[in-house]
């Protein structure tokens, strides 16, 4: 039974998913409650899998029965289910989130929505899972897919944005698709445990350079990397904030997750690190896209836009911990997925959050939010701390690998860029933190406002459903910094490749 | 715009033309694509799979799990097209 | 160098094909031209998937008279089917995209009245969006 949850784990959002328009028909209401309730398999079977190779080791799944390099294979590692993991948690939570945001703004679009969720959630799953390189294409579509549509249907603009991300999205997955085909031809093998047994022999060959170029390029083209991040802030910004409080966290981690695979599993590090120059041009690149995302971010007036530009920097940080390529640059990248993950969450929640009480996502006008969103409030500001890297708070010890790595790799630029950014997200989040808490009224403010003067400002915080999931990611954004050396010592030394 | 898609049509283009060299010649009976996996798929998918056509067989048998992945996908699509051009009735339709 | 170029002549084509599709996806102003380069952009590499597949003297791979399994099966006898069986993926996964690009484009042509980028970015700039 014990092995029987890694397939569970894509089984059951799957074939859910497909009830979700057979339930809504029959009732509308009872798809939300439906999805939460399906969330928690996947959850409780990644957990039990991460369990497994935890005790065991490693194991790999065949579906359907078939030997590995005939047949499709799961292949599960302390990596993959590491993410799994984390997928299936920051899935969950925002599930649980979604029910308010839905009402609000979509409430005739319920019943797609939810199916696109669990599809998505699937999509995620599936990429992470998965021991074949062309399977994850599959999936990777059906994630990229479903989070096309669940962007379109955003606010203003978002259609533009949706299309310019189908485009820029597609021509990434191609080059991945053109990538396996020149793998192939080349190995005559689609199995990633197959593949990275044959290509040593191979590492001198033209074609599999090729290959190894189009895969680095299509994944840093999902995974959002400076500069081919442009389809990015504009379609996480007018995303619904359900969705963008899915897609911000996870998509481009799972991409940064999988371009880990193929660059150190598939891949040997030995290719990867030594016989290309791909390294420093990914560690160039994240340094750009560190400082760009952050000059961005400070220049917006919008919080969610300002956030997205920080999801770009982000991106940075888990690149340059691939890039500088040694045990403690990777140990911090890999936690940085996880921590990203929260953080991001808990951000991305908390502005849903402000917009549907506040309606409006101007720095500007948080006024006295702290008074109004206590909560809210205090769970943004514990992530801010930890986005500018405050220790408990996660966000320092995986900053705190990342510098490591870069000054054991000798590269003192990339250790000064990762300083610098946490200066840049100081300023951020004091901006945001600074008009919340300690700005006074504005007189004219006042003036129109008349009476509101000498009101005492009512408390009106977020409801309980979106509440509850703020609270959860905040309580994680510390949690996970008090026993980040727990996890590091007990599943992501195992998930860094071992020759490093 | 043109410039920029220009460049990087003929920077993936040079990228491509350079792979070419080591690719096997075409219709190479002994080319690794068609010598490490697939031969066992002809010898032995109709007396495992009981189909005669191996496309078949391997579509629906071996990699059953990415057809599986596939009709997802066609699922994935008409709900996200029902999730965007769905309007209200009152509206003028659609 | 004739030969060469002769024996590989495949690649030549399938790449001719995908730099027109990735020209027209990046370069172009209408956004249906985007989507027919998207297209031709998928087509050229289901060529090329498709042409990894063939061996030279090799027919499909459908064993009609093998029914029972009792002759041997020469392998060089049938082309490679896992290419085919992957192109079916890939085709199906490139018509979903083309379905959800077009409901996109519905709505933007819904929204803008026009489908040409410069035009949209315009009214966008107009209205201050």
């Amino acid at each position: 039974m014990a092995d029987q949850f890694a397939a569970l784990i894509i089984v059951v959002p799957l074939i859910a998913s497909l009830f979700v328009p057979v339930i809504g028909w029959w009732k509308k209401r009872l798809c939300y409650p439906w999805v939460v309730a399906v969330l928690v398999i996947p959850l409780i079977s990644s957990l039990s899998v991460l369990n497994t190779v935890m005790t065991t080791g490693k194991f790999s799944y065949r579906l359907g029965g078939w030997a590995p390099p005939w047949g499709i294979e799961y292949m599960l590692d302390h990596l993959s289910a590491f993410v799994l993991v984390i997928v299936s948690s920051i899935s969950l939570i925002v599930a649980i989130y979604s029910k308010k945001s839905i009402e609000d703004n979509l409430p005739e679009k319920t019943v797609p929505f939810y199916t696109l969720f669990l599809l998505l959630v699937t999509g995620l799953m599936g990429i992470v899972i998965t021991g074949d390189v062309f399977n994850l294409f599959v999936f990777l579509e059906i994630s990229a897919l479903s989070c096309y549509a669940l962007i379109a249907i955003g606010e203003e603009g978002a259609p533009m944005a949706t299309f310019n991300y189908i485009i820029i999205g597609t021509i990434g997955a191609c080059f991945y698709l053109l990538g396996i085909g020149y793998l192939y031809i080349a190995t005559g093998s689609l199995n990633m445990a197959d593949l990275a047994n044959i290509l040593p022999d191979l590492y001198h060959s033209k074609v599999i350079l090729v290959a190894f170029a189009f895969f680095t390029v299509g994944l840093a083209i999902k995974a959002g990397l400076f500069p081919l991040h442009t389809w990015l802030p504009d379609a996480y910004c007018t995303a619904p904030s359900a969705v963008s409080a899915l897609i911000a966290p996870l998509m481009t981690k799972v991409a940064a997750y999988v371009m880990i695979r193929l660059l150190f599993t598939v891949f040997q590090p030995n290719f990867s690190v030594n016989m290309v120059p791909v390294m420093p041009i990914l560690g160039w690149l994240s340094v750009m896209a560190i400082f760009w995302g952050g000059i961005k971010a400070l220049a917006q007036t919008d919080l969610k836009r300002m956030l997205v530009y920080v999801v770009v920097a982000e991106v940075g940080y888990i690149v340059i911990g691939v890039s500088v390529a040694n045990r403690m640059g990777l140990t911090g990248a890999i936690l940085h997925i996880m921590n990203d993950a929260v953080m991001m969450a808990c951000l991305f929640l908390v502005v849903g959050a402000i917009l549907y009480k506040t309606g409006t996502r101007e720095i500007q006008q948080l006024r006295h939010l702290n008074k109004k969103m206590p909560f809210t409030m205090a769970a943004f500001t514990i992530t801010a701390l930890s986005m500018v890297g405050i220790p408990p708070a996660c966000g320092f010890f995986s900053k705190w690998y990342l510098i490591l790595g870069t000054i054991e790799a000798g590269q003192w630029v990339w250790a000064a860029a990762l300083l610098c950014s946490s200066l840049i997200n100081a300023v951020l989040f004091f901006r945001v933190i600074e008009c919340a808490y300690l700005k006074p009224m504005e007189p004219a403010y006042a003036l129109n406002g008349g009476e509101t003067k000498h009101e005492e400002i009512q408390r009106d915080e977020a409801p309980l459903t979106m509440l509850v999931p703020i609270v959860i990611t905040a309580a994680g954004v510390i949690l996970l910094g008090i026993f980040s050396g727990k996890i590091i010592s007990s599943v992501i030394q195992f998930a860094v490749p071992a020759s490093f | 715009m043109k410039v920029i898609a220009l460049i990087a049509v003929i920077m993936t283009g040079a990228l491509l033309i350079y792979g070419v060299e080591d690719m096997p010649k075409w219709s190479d009976p002994n080319s690794p694509a068609s010598s490490h996996v697939s031969p066992q798929y002809i010898q032995e998918a109709t007396e495992k799979t009981a189909t005669p056509n191996i496309v078949t067989a391997v579509l629906a048998d071996y990699r059953s799990y990415d057809t599986m992945g596939e009709t997802v996908v066609v699922f994935t699509a008409a709900i996200g097209c029902i999730l965007m051009l769905r309007k209200k009735r009152n509206g003028e339709g659609g | 160098m004739l030969d060469y170029v002769i024996s590989k002549y495949n690649f030549w084509i399938y790449i001719i094909l995908m730099m027109i599709g990735l020209y027209a996806m990046i370069g172009k102003k209408n956004l249906v031209k985007k989507l027919i380069g998207m297209n031709i952009f998928q087509s050229a590499i289901i060529l090329f998937y498709v042409s990894i597949g063939v061996k030279a003297g090799a027919t499909v791979p459908i064993l009609s008279g093998h029914g029972h399994g009792h002759e041997a099966i020469e392998v060089a006898n049938y082309i490679n089917p896992l290419p085919h069986v992957l192109m079916l993926t890939a085709i199906v996964v490139s018509i979903a995209t083309t379905g959800i690009a077009l409901a996109s484009l519905i709505l933007i042509y819904r929204k803008y009245n026009t489908l040409e980028e410069d035009e949209i970015l315009k009214i966008r700039k107009e209205t201050g969006a």
